[in-house]
């Protein structure tokens, strides 16, 4: 089947009154992907989501489906659909009315439409449940009519609104798989809110992670994660630890600087020749970290590059591995993940002093972009 | 939830207190509903002489209690008119609220300080205004006036109280699925509010049809039921008066138990069970 | 045709908004100018005159009628609200089934959809000299004559208007209370608050929109009365409403207007007092 529902947004741009809540946005989903828009509350992903959508207009820019402006269709001619946050399963209605309600207002003939409808029920495995109400259903059956009901218009895209926030947390693992199985078998574009991040890795092609109304980077999960492009993207997809210093000197390709504390890193030059005196972000990935317990605290303080020394405050157990948290001197913290066999060979307490090294392969280079997280911001389309 | 935990004592004196409110509430209703039934002989206070149907008989003897058959009438008609009116309106008017626009706080609060109104003041102001421009008071049209200062408002707050439990999405999920403007009413919006428009209904209709002082002024040669039931607390002293209170309550009865009946059937559809 | 969507909310309201403007809003300023009109030989005659006003300030049966409603009101306002708190707080906090808990709550309601004027007539088989309450007492050999007190008296006043108003308080409250998450009570329970002390310390204050709003309606009802004082006292006491029935009867609609004019600035003081205390509109919209 080819593939359908490229979803392009040019310089998209949307204010409420006052407020920027999308900020000269621009992205290409490619057709019959599995695309995750996720940020914080606030960040403006699920207003993207409804200009798309059609809910809401963009001020500015231009929203475009398989290459064709949408901005000034109604909702139902753009191709998408789009599946509500809590749903929206109209109480009033049987599962299979439900689905057959965009046949019904279409002016489909009743039998056809049940037919229809029937079918599109055995799709999702709910063909069962067709006469009952929504409210005689669990969180995890009424995600699956929703689906149907949305599915059966036949999108090119499918906009899904935090669809697994409403369901508990053994269902949400179950349904995200679902979701993307489903996504595969129709051959559409899905575009997803969160704000899980582990929920965005586990499930997308492609993974936007906004901030501010802004798009800090779209990516495959895998580069989300392992790449961060911001100090931002590094904190908020988490697994990293993010350092910054000043640049001492520059050779052979990399950078070597010097925090506040007199640690010593080098860290890759980048697209950007570093200069000297400059400050520069690095993330180095939890599980990349090798750990060391120090006998005497206070011989502590070496020339080691690529290393930090700090008190260990918790340890996590986690089954395969070990997280353990480390209160730098200036109080901020560093995480490292110790591989279970690793850690328990030569296990470390809370309150041991112990140096954190790193190769210089494992140094990933940062812009710096933080977010604050401006809770004033919260909740205005979350 | 904790059903079989033991109570604690002031569950009991409540409860005694709530039963003594019922009893206070209903209990002089019941009273004069059976002495409506008194025999031929009988006065307006107990013992009974007797039950017969000999007052309600005489309720249609038009010398001896008055127009019993037209006001009835009448009052039944203008509650109508008036539910349709104020399910009709109010129900326009909660939805355009759900929107800021240009002059609902004004709107909002003529709604509440018409509520609150002593109902006379409005009964002489309408009666005033159709003196000036020479128009003989109605039922259909100063009364109905009238009536829908008061149950406007109260239509208005049910419609505030409804709407605010009901979710923008199901309007943009059918827009959404393809649905006209119209047919996201006709299909969503007036279904899913339904049981909210009922009780609208209920309250247009009964306090219609119970309204007294708005309508005092404003009915016209042609008195309603409660106007007619007032007059006859002074010239009637006999059951008569008790049995017209029966009739015009059984109407409220049938009227609250079809709307709550309803209510109740559309809620048990939509798996509304009510359960602890 | 296609309506511009900025256009539609007036649309929408406009019906109830004409209404409201030519039943409630001309007919209320008409009264007010009315008011400063005068009466000749049963004739109103367009002026502006303060004598309507002087006509009734000056009389002694007007500052009598306010103070009985006044008197009327405190009392049955006490009285509603006691009777409507309690009722309220079994309902909500101990009815534990939600099906009990709405079918007492229309027990309660059940009446304000019934004529007034029939609940008030009532009382009078209960509460006369042969009435329900005589006879037992009399019965149980507790009284040798019939209690003439009971019917025709500020006491029938007072237990009608308890009669007819309570439900107002208890529907008022009920939803205050029911908004109340009862997770609340209990952490107040932990925190060490005797039973006395939550109510008062933490239902009272989250009841305060539902004691306003009952509030207003129960003493705006008793201050606009028409009927009840002038039937329950069997025509010993007159209600200021009644009085204006007077006038109107007489066709002085002027001195009516006036009358009815000053009773609404009465009512409107005694609803602002009370929102003074409690916002209620902020209440309702947080």
């Amino acid at each position: 089947m080819a593939q359908v529902g490229g979803v392009e947004l040019a310089n998209v741009t949307k204010r409420f009154g006052d407020t920027l809540a999308i900020d000269r946005v621009s992205l290409i989903v490619p057709p019959g992907t599995y695309c995750c828009l996720l940020g914080p509350s606030g960040c403006g992903k699920t207003t993207l989501l409804r200009m798309i959508a059609g809910h809401e207009a963009p001020t500015s820019g231009d929203v475009r489906i398989d290459g064709q402006s949408v901005v000034d269709l109604p909702p139902a001619k753009r191709g998408t659909a789009m599946m509500f946050q809590s749903y929206a399963l109209f109480p009033h209605l049987t599962c299979l009315d439900n689905v057959a309600f965009n046949l019904k207002v279409r002016g489909v003939a009743k039998a056809a439409r049940r037919k229809q409808a029937h079918e599109m029920l055995e799709r999702v495995q709910m063909d069962s449940f067709a006469d009952r109400v929504p409210a005689e259903l669990s969180g995890g059956q009424q995600q699956r009519i929703a689906l149907a009901r949305s599915l059966i218009t036949n999108p090119k895209v499918l906009l899904l609104d935090e669809p697994l926030s409403a369901l508990d947390e053994f269902l949400r693992l179950q349904m995200r798989g679902n979701l993307r199985q489903m996504q595969k078998e129709f051959g559409i574009t899905f575009v997803h809110v969160t704000h899980t991040q582990m929920e965005a890795i586990a499930v997308a092609d492609l993974v936007v992670v906004m901030d501010h109304g802004k798009i800090d980077q779209a990516d495959s999960a895998r580069g989300v994660f392992d790449t961060p492009r911001t100090t931002y993207v590094a904190r908020f997809i988490g697994g990293q630890n993010v350092l910054g210093g000043k640049v001492v000197r520059v050779e052979s390709g990399a950078a070597l600087l010097e925090d506040a504390r007199g640690n010593r890193f080098t860290v890759p030059a980048g697209d950007t020749a570093p200069t000297a005196g400059e400050t520069r972000y690095l993330s180095i990935r939890r599980d990349r970290i090798e750990m060391e317990k120090l006998a005497d605290p206070s011989a502590a303080r070496g020339d080691a590059v690529n290393s930090v020394v700090g008190k260990v405050w918790m340890t996590e157990y986690q089954g395969s591995w070990v997280k353990v948290s480390i209160t730098l001197p200036d109080g901020e913290e560093f995480v490292a993940n110790i591989d279970d066999g690793t850690f328990f060979a030569n296990p470390v307490r809370e309150g041991d002093t112990v140096s954190a090294r790193w190769s210089a392969a494992a140094v990933h280079s940062l812009e710096h972009r933080e977010s604050g997280f401006d809770t004033s911001r919260v909740g205005m389309h979350a | 939830m904790a059903q079989h935990r033991k109570r604690p004592w002031t569950f009991y004196v409540l409860a005694s207190f709530f039963t003594l409110f019922v009893l206070f509430l209903y209990g002089p209703m019941l009273a004069i509903y059976i002495l409506s039934f008194q025999g031929p002989t009988g006065g307006l206070t107990f013992p009974m002489n007797g039950v017969s149907l000999y007052w309600f008989t005489a309720l249609f003897e038009q010398q001896r209690t008055g127009d019993f058959a037209g006001s009835f009438t009448r009052s039944i008609l203008l509650a109508l008119l008036v539910m349709i009116c104020t399910v009709t309106f109010s129900v326009m008017a909660g939805l355009a609220f759900r929107r800021r626009f240009f002059g609902s706080t004004a709107i909002f609060y003529m709604a509440v300080a018409s509520l609150v109104m002593p109902g006379l003041f409005l009964s002489l102001g309408i009666g005033l205004i159709f003196r000036v421009i020479d128009v003989p008071t109605n039922w259909f049209a100063s009364a109905l006036g009238a009536q829908l200062t008061w149950t406007l408002p109260f239509g208005l707050l049910i419609m505030f109280a409804v709407l605010s439990r009901f979710s923008r999405s199901y309007e943009e999920a059918a827009r959404d699925l393809g649905a006209t403007n119209r047919q996201t009413l006709q299909y969503v919006v007036l279904p899913i509010l339904f049981p909210g428009l009922i009780a609208v209904a209920l309250f247009g209709f009964t306090l219609s049809y119970d309204e007294f002082p708005r309508t005092l002024l404003t009915v016209g040669p042609g008195n309603t039921l409660p106007l007619e039931i007032y007059a006859m607390t002074t010239t009637v002293t006999s059951p008569a008066l008790y049995a017209l209170g029966t009739v015009t309550t059984v109407v409220s009865f049938v009227a609250i138990i079809l709307s709550l009946g309803s209510i109740a059937i559309i809620q048990w559809r939509r798996g509304v069970r009510f359960r602890k | 045709m296609k309506v511009p969507s900025s256009v539609v909310p007036y649309l929408q309201v406009a019906p109830l908004a004409l209404i409201l403007l030519v039943f409630f809003g001309i007919p209320l300023v008409t009264v007010v100018v009315v008011s400063f009109f005068d009466y000749v030989n049963f004739q109103t005659v367009p002026a502006f005159l303060l004598y309507n006003y002087e006509e009734v300030f000056s009389s002694n049966l007007t500052v009598t009628l306010y103070l009985t409603m006044l008197k009327y009101s405190v009392i049955v306002w006490l009285i509603t609200l006691f009777i409507g708190f309690w009722v309220s707080y079994f309902l909500v906090f101990h009815v534990q089934s939600l099906l009990w808990k709405i079918f007492f709550f229309l027990v309660c309601t059940v009446p304000f959809w019934t004529s007034n004027i029939i609940r008030m007539i009532s009382w009078i088989p209960v509460l006369g000299r042969n009435g329900l309450v005589n006879q037992t007492l009399m019965n149980l050999g507790l009284i040798d004559e019939p209690y003439d007190f009971l019917l025709f008296s500020d006491f029938s006043v007072i237990v009608a208007y308890v009669h007819l108003f309570t439900l107002f308080m208890v529907v008022t409250l009920f939803n205050s209370m029911a908004r109340i998450d009862p997770a609340i009570l209990e952490a107040a329970v932990d925190a060490g608050a005797s039973r006395w002390q939550v109510i008062t310390q933490v239902v009272i204050p989250l009841s305060k929109t539902g004691i306003a709003l009952g509030s207003i309606f129960v003493v705006t009802l008793v201050m606009g009365d028409f009927f009840v004082v002038k039937i329950m006292s069997g025509g010993q006491s007159s209600s200021a409403v009644y009085a204006m029935w007077n006038e109107i009867s007489m066709l002085q609609y002027p001195s009516a207007a006036a009358s009815a004019v000053i009773l609404l600035i009465v009512v409107v003081l005694m609803v602002v007092a009370i929102l003074r205390i409690v916002d209620v509109r902020k209440e309702l919209s947080g």
